[in-house]
């Protein structure tokens, strides 16, 4: 097979990459004047739409149909939000474009405003983020100083401004809706739908939420051409994806993967396979949120979002963290459910209640205390979480517990029964057992 | 939070019109900042000024992680113990820490120099396990690298 | 006008509507939690979802637009699993405190869970635990335990009293509602309403906590006297077949609590008309006085009706707390003899609001428009009498009797024990709003009813046949 494209990592990273200069250099800020200067705002979305991208973020929705939705001749301000908010565990490749390519994300973030007739535009940085966000706002402050943000751009009346807004701990701000909300300066709180928020978003005005590498697809497509972005990748999902990969793997970091090549090929050639040459136990594909795949079906299928659709799962927020054999999945799940307790809002019942429960469950397993229904009440909970909550966390906690239970239900029976773990509750990647 | 309106007012200028509500919380970081945590005075300052209920700030406040309204150590020191932090040895690192500092995570040194707290992840992933020291990032940490961490910062105190 | 279908039956709604709505509209009762007419959708508490039909799954009914042959389930299998699940975790850390939780028989958290059969909580873990009893203010009790985070508490002081004064702090499952720690919701003149609005017994008036059962109490409807708004209320005392005999019989004719019935603003009453027992609890006056001596009733009236009679000038001072029935009597009967002054009974006290933007009226009184309607002018404080009249009679209180003419004699008709009634020529105890029936006109024109809550005792007169009493004799001399 012929190397993956690259849309995105198409460049040498040095420590001046990610400035104004060097970005031009490689071809930056033509985009935006190509889509000003021939291109209608509804022709940049019809290429959007065209292109096939879906969301990155973990929701994978259509970008082209989510933009659809704003009427531009509404007369009401209309708002663009990058979601920076990246808090999903095991995720950090947008923490990698932040730091490395800020400027792709501010000129597409422009191509953006300009399709949706955008003046005001937002990126809303998780508030623990340290260098990114200092890129991002060195990058910001070059992209004012040359005149790209706060002026009309290339003879029209389009001008765009744009404000990093910091969060400030909390998971759920990740969420589109809870990010709105926090970006109104009050709790991070989920709105329920309807209205979509490309209806009522920000101060109940039209907004377009979008993930950070969503948008910086954006200047590519509008430069190559949505066709040619749709000739990478597969047919239901085109173009690349960035992939973080952690855990037990030899070679983690960012990585551009190409849908549709096969899942070992990522995990033993590109990443280098586990530490000691050890078996993967099981893999997280796209951030907990995402049910776990294990060692053998990572050696049949291919990594996007189709086959692993196959095996229960998806591409989800390119998060991939790597198991291996030796590792407790009970001490695993523990401490994914401790999280989503952490960080569960509190506004709606199922997942208040729910994530603390689960939670309580699962530390009395680990303490030896678990009885054995309470794998049918993990199930149970998560049940009913799914689909009955304000915003996905509830079904996400509920898909991390019951992916793992469904394919590791005989080490929770195990440390039920026997009062401790299969695997000595052992997390690192140490020997098979 | 007098000497900081002129900051306030900057800031506000650049968000549009009717997005008040909006400063509360790049306002509590910048207050936070310079105390080094949200003092209760600076609540109904901060409500006054922006024209926001008083109750809008207190909710805020401790909804948000990051957001304090007491001090804690000169130094400190947030590990990750999340998935990809805790497969690469991150309880390990925080009971190494804990017993280095002779605190729990929650706590703060007697002598105010170093606090302890555990927390979600981080986005470092790749570079695991990680600690932050007052905000900044310290990535692939070991014991080793840790207590040198620590070093530095003593020494820091003590000029 | 799109018409949905619930449970096969066809409803008529309006475009803007949710499902809710026209449910509860057309006596379909989807049970609610946080959802409340008067409130903006909060979605959170998750008890109201039904089931569009073709679909297998529920959805949230408060939030759903209507749309043209819309069909929704209420009943079926799905949603009533569905709803059992709902109650376990809504309960799953809900304290069992309904032996000692005032809020027991009338908890829509008790109602839900009998029907729609709630199942005892299959969690093998304790409860999480939190405040019990906390102050929120003076007058108002929190318990967080039973707190269900619906947060009808909060959107109702940003939204209906705009104190602004209620949030939720903490997050996740140690979320806890509270006040602003300046102690805005103390100042919040229409906090109890939270007491009616919270589903569960998580907000108590701290007045009434323990104070009963609700099931021995009945609620007979009346209308606020505490200014001219006139807020239609229900008055809660004690069930005659529940009446308590070995204890102090002043606990059988007692306001437990006061309610909001519906009112055009709303099921809203102020903290004033919370209160209403302290304008009832008040010593009474019980004896008839001739010129300060104790007298049978018959005899003062047989002493007033002389002094009526002998009069050349004689002035009355109408209360406004009188009664549209009350007030046409005396027009109908009296009124011709006398010149009339609508007076104002009460002033605001010290401390107490105003007026303000929502429902509290400056004046005090609730039936001042009722009595100009019959009497035209109004007496003020400092108006001085003229000094040819030789008679005041003094309806109800605030008239300083010293200020009356020095020579005209005095009646007096009042309900409330005052030194001063030993100095008038006559008085005569009255009945309250509670021991009768009648009707109050508001400031806007409105007419409101109230029905007595006790029967009158013996020792007081009910005006209306006071004043038919007095007129007797200005009829032509009838045979005995």
């Amino acid at each position: 097979m012929n190397a993956p494209a690259r849309l995105l990592m198409n460049f040498e990273v040095t420590p001046a990459s990610h400035l104004l200069a060097e970005y031009q250099a490689r071809g930056g800020y033509q985009a935006i004047e190509k889509a000003i200067r021939t291109m209608t705002p509804k022709q940049v979305t019809d290429t959007v739409t065209t292109s096939g991208i879906q969301g990155r973020g973990g929701a994978n929705f259509s970008a082209g149909r989510k933009w659809g939705v704003i009427n531009l001749n509404d007369g009401q301000p209309h708002y663009l939000c990058a979601n920076a908010d990246e808090g999903e565990p095991g995720t950090f490749k947008d923490r990698w474009i932040l730091e490395n390519a800020p400027h792709l994300l501010l000129e597409s973030m422009l191509i953006a405003a300009y399709a949706l007739q955008v003046r005001h535009a937002f990126i809303y940085i998780r508030g623990e983020f340290d260098l990114p966000y200092r890129r991002i706002t060195a990058a910001l402050e070059e992209a004012y100083a040359a005149g790209f943000y706060g002026k009309p751009l290339f003879g029209s009346d389009f001008t765009c401004d744009l404000i990093v807004y910091r969060g400030a701990g909390s998971y759920i701000c990740g969420e589109a809706s809870g990010l709105l909300t926090s970006l109104e300066g009050k709790r991070g709180y989920p709105r329920n739908r309807p209205p979509r928020l490309t209806v009522r978003g920000l101060y109940q005005k039209p907004t377009v939420v979008n993930n950070v590498e969503t948008l910086s697809n954006l200047a590519g497509i509008i430069n190559n051409g949505p066709d040619a972005f749709k000739a990478t990748g597969t047919k239901k999902s085109p173009g690349t994806r960035l992939v973080s990969i952690s855990g037990h793997i030899n070679k983690p970091g960012v990585y551009e993967v190409e849908p549709g090549r096969p899942f070992r090929e990522f995990i033993f050639d590109t990443c280098g396979g586990v530490p000691g040459g050890r078996k993967v136990k099981c893999i997280i594909p796209g951030g907990i949120s995402t049910k776990v795949v294990t060692g053998e079906e990572v050696d049949r299928i291919r990594l996007d979002n189709e086959d692993l659709a196959t095996v229960g799962s998806g591409m989800g927020s390119g998060g991939m963290v790597v198991i291996a054999e030796g590792t407790c999945m009970v001490r695993l799940l523990q401490v994914l459910l401790r999280f989503y307790h952490h960080e569960s809002c509190g506004q709606c019942t199922p997942c208040r209640e729910g994530m603390g429960w689960m939670h309580r469950i699962i530390d009395r397993i680990v303490a030896g205390q678990g009885v054995p229904e309470d794998i049918e009440r993990l199930k149970q909970i998560s049940a009913w979480n799914d689909g009955n909550t304000i915003c996905g966390m509830g079904d996400a906690a509920g898909y991390a517990a019951l992916g793992i239970l469904a394919k590791f239900g005989h080490e929770f029976e195990h440390y039920i029964t026997h009062k401790r773990s299969l695997c000595d509750g052992n997390l690192e990647c140490r020997a098979s057992s | 939070m007098k000497h900081l309106v002129a900051e306030f007012d900057a800031l506000r200028a650049r968000f549009p019109e009717g997005f008040s509500s909006s400063m509360v919380l790049p306002c509590l970081r910048r207050i936070q900042e310079d105390r080094g945590y949200v003092a209760d005075e600076d609540i109904g300052d901060l409500a006054a000024y922006l024209g926001v209920p008083r109750i809008q700030i207190e909710e805020v406040l401790s909804f948000y992680g990051q957001f304090r309204r007491a001090p804690v150590g000169r130094c400190h020191i947030e590990a990750c113990r999340n998935v990809s932090c805790s497969l690469l040895g991150a309880e390990r690192l925080i009971d190494h820490l804990s017993r280095k500092l002779g605190i729990r995570p929650g706590e703060t040194t007697a002598d105010g120099e170093f606090s302890l707290a555990t927390a979600e992840c981080m986005a470092s992933c790749g570079t695991a396990p990680m600690v932050v020291v007052n905000g900044k990032y310290h990535e692939s940490m070991d014991a080793a690298k840790v207590d040198a961490l620590i070093e530095a910062n003593r020494v820091k105190a003590a000029e | 006008m799109p018409r949905i279908f619930i449970d096969g039956k066809p409803y008529e709604a309006k475009s803007g509507q949710t499902v809710m709505e026209v449910a509860r509209a057309n006596g379909v009762d989807i049970p609610a939690f946080c959802w409340h007419p008067e409130l903006s959708i909060a979605g959170n508490c998750r008890v109201c979802a039904v089931q569009v039909e073709g679909r297998s799954w529920v959805e949230i009914s408060c939030n759903m637009p209507v749309t043209e042959d819309l069909k929704v389930l209420t009943d079926s299998d799905i949603v009533r699993d569905y709803r059992k699940s709902i109650l376990q975790l809504t309960t799953l850390n809900h304290p069992v405190d309904c032996g000692i939780c005032d809020k027991s028989g009338e908890c829509s958290l008790q109602d839900y869970h009998y029907e729609h059969n709630g199942t005892p909580s299959i969690s093998r873990d304790a409860k999480v635990h939190s405040t019990k009893f906390h102050k929120l203010s003076p007058r108002i009790t929190l318990d967080n335990e039973r707190c269900i985070l619906c947060t009808r508490c909060v959107r109702f002081t940003h939204e209906v009293s705009k104190s602004k004064s209620l949030g939720v702090v903490q997050r996740g499952d140690t979320s806890l509602i509270r006040g602003s720690e300046d102690g805005a919701f103390a100042r919040d003149d229409y906090s109890d309403n939270v007491v009616d609005l919270c589903p569960v017994g998580a907000l108590l008036s701290t007045a009434f906590l323990y104070r009963s059962r609700v099931w021995y109490l009945k609620p007979t409807p009346s209308v606020c006297p505490g200014c001219a708004r006139g807020c239609a209320v229900d008055l809660w005392h004690r069930k005659p077949e529940w009446k308590l005999h070995a204890l102090e019989a002043r606990k059988n004719v007692a306001i437990e609590r006061v309610t909001p019935r519906e009112n055009p603003h709303g099921p809203w009453i102020c903290n004033k008309g919370r209160d209403y027992a302290s304008f009832v609890e008040r010593p009474r006056a019980w004896q008839a006085m001739s010129a300060g001596t104790p007298v049978a009733t018959h005899t003062a009236i047989d002493a007033a009706r002389l002094l009526i009679e002998g009069a050349r000038n004689p002035f009355v001072l109408v209360s406004s707390w009188a009664s549209n029935e009350e007030l046409a009597a005396f027009r109908n009967l009296l009124a011709e003899r006398f010149t009339a002054l609508v007076k104002a009974d009460r002033l605001a006290q010290p401390g107490e609001p105003m007026e303000d933007a929502f429902l509290i009226r400056a004046d005090k009184n609730p039936n001042t428009r009722g009595a100009l309607a019959q009497f035209p002018n109004e007496w003020e404080i400092g108006m001085a009498l003229p000094a040819d009249c030789d008679l005041v009679l003094v309806w109800g209180e605030g008239f300083d009797l010293a200020s009356a003419p020095p020579k005209a004699r005095t009646i007096v008709l009042d309900a409330w024990d005052k030194p001063t009634h030993a100095t008038a020529d006559v008085f005569i105890p009255l009945s309250i709003q509670t021991e009768r029936a009648g009707t109050y006109t508001n400031f806007e024109g409105r007419v409101t009813a109230f029905e007595a809550c006790f029967p009158k005792p013996d020792a007081v007169v009910d005006a209306e046949s006071l004043f038919a009493s007095l007129a007797r004799s200005t009829l032509p001399a009838a045979a005995e």
